[in-house]
């Protein structure tokens, strides 16, 4: 050892004083009790009264359930609903788990980058892909006319139950493929080849092994995905309408916009019991995902795999899953921008004769569509910044502090992830007209949007952020108290900038789902306070398709774009959303 | 340098208890080592005197600062505790400099720019890592992080010093000479250090004492030598070192000792240990204790000298591992004389054999 000039000195000590933990551990928690909880308590409250809670007086009473469980077209909505539901799961879950067989456990051609096209359509706009659609298919659409008219050909009627399911299905299976990719990834592969060795066939092994082994993945995503398209509210309101099919989520916004007396008890009232339905889900899907946990395999990291050989149908295969997704990803995308520069979409006329600029003219020149895309551009940064470092420090909070309601944080968080949009709508609607001048100012501006669009998706920053901060070692803040820093000063500088890749990831997720959504809107947008989501609906049932058809590509293209920017920069898989788990 | 008290600590996860009563005492400048099988509550015992862990009930002071006092609820928070840790993965912020990583407490402490400079280029120095200050931890070797650990501990001169395994992720090589080192910087600064291990060479040759652990519960605490020689149970001695185990029954008291006579076999063992024990007892004896005779050596005057077969003779560089049946008695034995034939003669000196149970 080097002669030294070490001495033992006395440093000041660090002072309690300066860390100020104890208020912002409280502090987060109340903001987010009162953000998760919050909304849902006037909510209940409306429920159970005889009148509007603008109203001045007014008593307890069970009166607007009884007059919502007297109305038969409300059961008819539960069947419909239940029925579309059922359909949609079905369908993503063995879609997704079938791709995600695919793509993970055999050779299946260009397999990396099927996979990673599949998990597009949860991220682009689902209003805007419903409106594809329906331009594309729907009962007078380019397609159904050109084969039912011209070819006499039968085709996808997507105005029915099961149409509508068809179109649901395509957006959320890629859950299901997630959740099923992430099984099959973790799962201990020397199952299959003990399996193999033993004799059994490929074929024989996926059969016997490989699927039962994503039985939990399965269940976990169907509950999530049954719970989902149960608050579908765009497919009913687009595609339903015609042939007066009604949902849960379309009787209530049609009985809130179009009854001559607004009667909000009552739907008040049908937001609590979906919400019941969508929280029972949510426990159920808790103890599936406790289940699944026990299930794999321990430090089941699977090696390198044996693929399953496809031989000849590699190609074929890989030809059928790119159909699959040139027709319910790009056909529709393509459907929308074609309605959106041509005056009718229709085959009679090639689409080159009535080409027009009037529709994108439309979002420049009137107010209304220009003020839209304003608002939802600050509202999906300043909600995305927000969302994140407020996502970031709850989840600081809930998993790297010694804080005592530390354990109630992430099943908060993840909360808003089963409730329907429109229900968190509503739910904000009363809390902002309770809350005095704060309400009023909410009410009167952008941010009361913002905030319940951001309250609606924060489960997803949490679930991009929570894993990688896991994986950062706790002995790594454990050594910054040690050296002397509180929690606040050791999550500032050690786990906060540890945590960089995660945060830049949930800002990107933040971003587009901010901008895309609508449904929690449609009860809170006012003159001025327009966003396109909520937008392109109020004017797709004015009937303005093709300006509607231009706004969602509007959404399509920044979707795209902070994607693939979002990708390059911060080297994010599309899995950075990962919203399987 | 202050000394540690830990009194009475008790610590549960759930139904399981962690730690039982744990109470023990490290004097001033001492090298104290927790050393036990994994899983046995050691770094759950150092993480409480760290301030990471909350015991259920107990006491920890250092000096005449107390830490803990779950009875009168105190618990200062761990970042007032002024104590320097090294953790098993070594915890080096991968996002910081060398230099940075070291500036950073003292930066926490409120010192000058100026002043920071200088005590981190000190400490760089004391661990001979200076001419590595702008890397970052990812271009370092595990030994070096390891230093960069250490000197991070040790830069605000924190009142005692703290080691969860730091060796463990070392290869054997370094890990002899980072025990040297470590060591010696330790009885140069004469920090009070609690170390924790799991490795039994690593206890003996760094510790100044060692307590041996065993589901959360001290089995013994003692100098290494004491703790190798006289192993105050069954645990102990097996845990430190490797040891034959004869079982017997006191047949005789015989001036500070016994006389026993050996289970299932008609041998006599003379023991310079357990004055006063009766009935059926475990004497310990260490391999190396042990020693070979040739048949016809009569050098031995005939006390604890049996005969035994061989079984086998395994050559190890600096010694003989020998495999031998005294009857119905297996011994293991170590000596760096080799003597030939299938049958020999063995010597268990009275003053080796340990009572252990
Ligand atoms: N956070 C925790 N939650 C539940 N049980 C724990 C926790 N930390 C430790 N334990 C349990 O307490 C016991 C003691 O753990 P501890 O980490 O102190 O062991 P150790 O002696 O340091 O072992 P090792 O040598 O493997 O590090 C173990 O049985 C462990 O499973
Ligand atoms: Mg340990």
């Amino acid at each position: 050892m080097t002669a030294t000039s070490y001495e033992p000195q006395a440093f000041p000590r660090p002072r309690r004083t300066h860390d100020p933990a104890w208020a912002l551990h409280w502090g987060i928690w109340l903001l987010v009790v009162a953000l998760i909880v919050g909304p849902f308590v006037p909510l209940l409250y409306a429920s159970l009264r005889d009148r509007p809670l603008y109203e001045a007086g007014g008593v307890l009473t069970v009166q607007p359930y009884r007059q919502l469980f007297g109305d038969s077209a409300f059961w008819d909505a539960w069947g419909n609903t239940l029925m579309f539901a059922s359909l949609t799961t079905l369908m993503a879950v063995l879609g997704g788990a079938l791709i995600a067989i695919l793509v993970t456990r055999t050779d299946l051609v260009g397999r990396k980058t099927l996979g990673r096209l599949t998990l597009l359509p949860i991220l682009l706009p689902s209003l805007g892909m419903v409106l594809g659609w329906l331009v594309i298919w729907g009962p007078g659409g380019y397609l159904t006319a050109m084969f039912s008219d011209r070819l006499h050909l039968p085709t996808l009627a997507i105005d029915t139950i099961p149409g509508m399911a068809v179109v649901e299905a395509t957006r959320l299976l890629p859950i299901a493929f997630l959740t099923c990719q992430a099984a099959l990834s973790r799962a201990d592969s020397s199952l299959e080849d003990a399996a193999r060795s033993a004799g059994a066939r490929p074929v024989r092994v996926l059969s016997s092994i490989t699927i039962p082994m994503l039985r939990p993945a399965l269940l976990n995503a169907a509950t999530l995905i049954f719970t989902l398209s149960i608050a579908a509210l765009g497919i009913p309101l687009l595609l339903g309408t015609s042939n007066n099919i009604v949902f849960v989520s379309s009787y209530l916004y049609n009985t809130w916009t179009n009854a001559s007396t607004p009667d909000p008890g009552s739907v008040s009232a049908g937001a609590v019991m979906m919400l019941l339905v969508a929280t029972a889900l949510l426990v159920l899907r808790n103890r599936l995902l406790g289940a699944e946990a026990r299930f794999v395999s321990v430090g089941g990291k699977s090696g390198r795999q044996a693929l399953l050989r496809l031989r000849k149908w590699r190609w074929p295969l890989a030809g059928l899953l790119s159909f699959y997704l040139v027709f319910t990803t790009l056909v529709p995308v393509l459907g929308l921008a074609l309605m959106s520069f041509v005056v009718v979409l229709t085959p009679l006329v090639p689409p080159w004769e009535l080409l027009t600029s009037a529709h994108w003219n439309v979002l420049l020149d009137d107010e209304t569509f220009r003020r839209s895309i304003e608002n939802s551009a600050i509202i999906a940064v300043v909600g995305a910044v927000g969302t994140t470092a407020f996502v970031a420090l709850a989840t600081l909070v809930a998993h790297r502090s010694g804080f005592r309601f530390r354990r109630t944080l992430p099943f908060l968080m993840l909360y808003p992830r089963a409730t329907p949009g429109i229900i968190i709508g509503i739910g904000f609607f009363w809390a902002y007209l309770l809350t005095g001048a704060f309400g009023d100012y909410m009410r009167g501006s952008i941010w009361g949007i913002m905030l319940a669009f951001c309250v609606r998706n924060l489960p997803l920053a949490y679930i991009v952020m929570y894993p990688t901060l896991a994986r950062i070692g706790e002995e790594l803040d454990r050594a910054g108290r040690a050296a002397g820093a509180g929690w606040w000063r050791t999550s500032r500088s050690i786990v906060l900038p540890l945590l960089k890749p995660a945060i830049f990831a949930s800002f990107i997720l933040m971003f587009v789902e901010i901008i895309n959504d609508y449904d929690p809107a449609v009860f809170l947008v006012k003159p001025g306070t327009e966003v396109m989501g909520a937008t392109m609906l109020a004017q797709f049932i004015q009937g303005a398709v093709g300006p509607v058809s231009a706004l969602a590509m509007v959404q399509v293209a920044i979707t795209v774009v902070v994607l693939s920017i979002g990708a390059k920069l911060f080297k994010i898989g599309v899995t950075g959303g990962d919203h399987g788990a | 340098m202050p000394e540690i008290h830990v009194e009475n600590l008790v610590k549960e996860f759930g139904d399981q208890r962690a730690l039982d009563d744990v109470s023990f005492e490290v004097r001033e400048g001492e090298l104290f080592t927790l050393l036990g099988p994994s899983g046995c509550g050691k770094s759950t015992t150092l993480m409480s005197i760290a301030g990471f862990q909350h015991p259920e009930s107990g006491r920890i002071a250092v000096g005449d600062e107390t830490f803990v006092d779950a009875a009168r609820r105190i618990a200062v928070p761990a970042e007032q505790r002024n104590l320097g840790i090294v953790f098993q993965s070594y915890a080096v912020w991968p996002h910081m400099t060398v230099f940075e990583n070291l500036a950073f407490p003292l930066k926490v402490r409120k010192l000058k720019r100026a002043a920071i400079r200088t005590r981190v280029r000190e400490v760089l120095e004391l661990v001979e890592m200076l001419q590595y200050e702008q890397r970052y931890p990812h271009q370092l070797s595990g030994g070096q992080q390891q230093r960069v650990a250490l000197a991070r501990a040790l830069v605000y001169s924190p009142t005692i010093l703290l080691l969860d395994e730091p060796f463990s992720n070392l290869d054997a090589k370094l890990r002899e000479r980072a025990r040297a080192w470590v060591k010696e910087l330790q009885r140069t600064l004469g920090l009070t250090t609690i170390f924790v291990t799991h490795d039994q060479d690593e206890a003996l040759s760094m510790s100044d004492r060692v307590a041996v652990m065993s589901a959360g519960e001290i089995q013994q605490i003692g100098t290494p030598e004491e703790i190798y020689r006289h192993p105050a149970n069954r645990f102990v001695a097996e845990f430190v070192g490797r040891v034959n185990l004869i079982e017997g029954l006191v047949s005789a008291n015989e001036g500070g000792g016994v006389l026993v006579d050996v289970t299932g076999s008609p041998l006599h063992l003379s023991v310079r240990d357990g004055a006063g024990a009766s009935g059926s007892i475990t004497i310990a004896v260490r391999p190396e204790a042990v020693t070979v005779l040739r048949l016809d050596d009569n050098s031995s005057n005939g006390t604890n000298t049996w005969e035994a077969d061989v079984e086998t003779v395994a050559f190890l560089g600096d010694h003989y591992e020998y495999e031998v049946n005294a009857g119905s008695v297996a011994l293991t034995v170590q000596s760096s004389r080799r003597v030939e034939g299938d049958r020999i003669k063995v010597h268990i000196p009275p003053d080796a054999c340990a009572l252990v149970e």
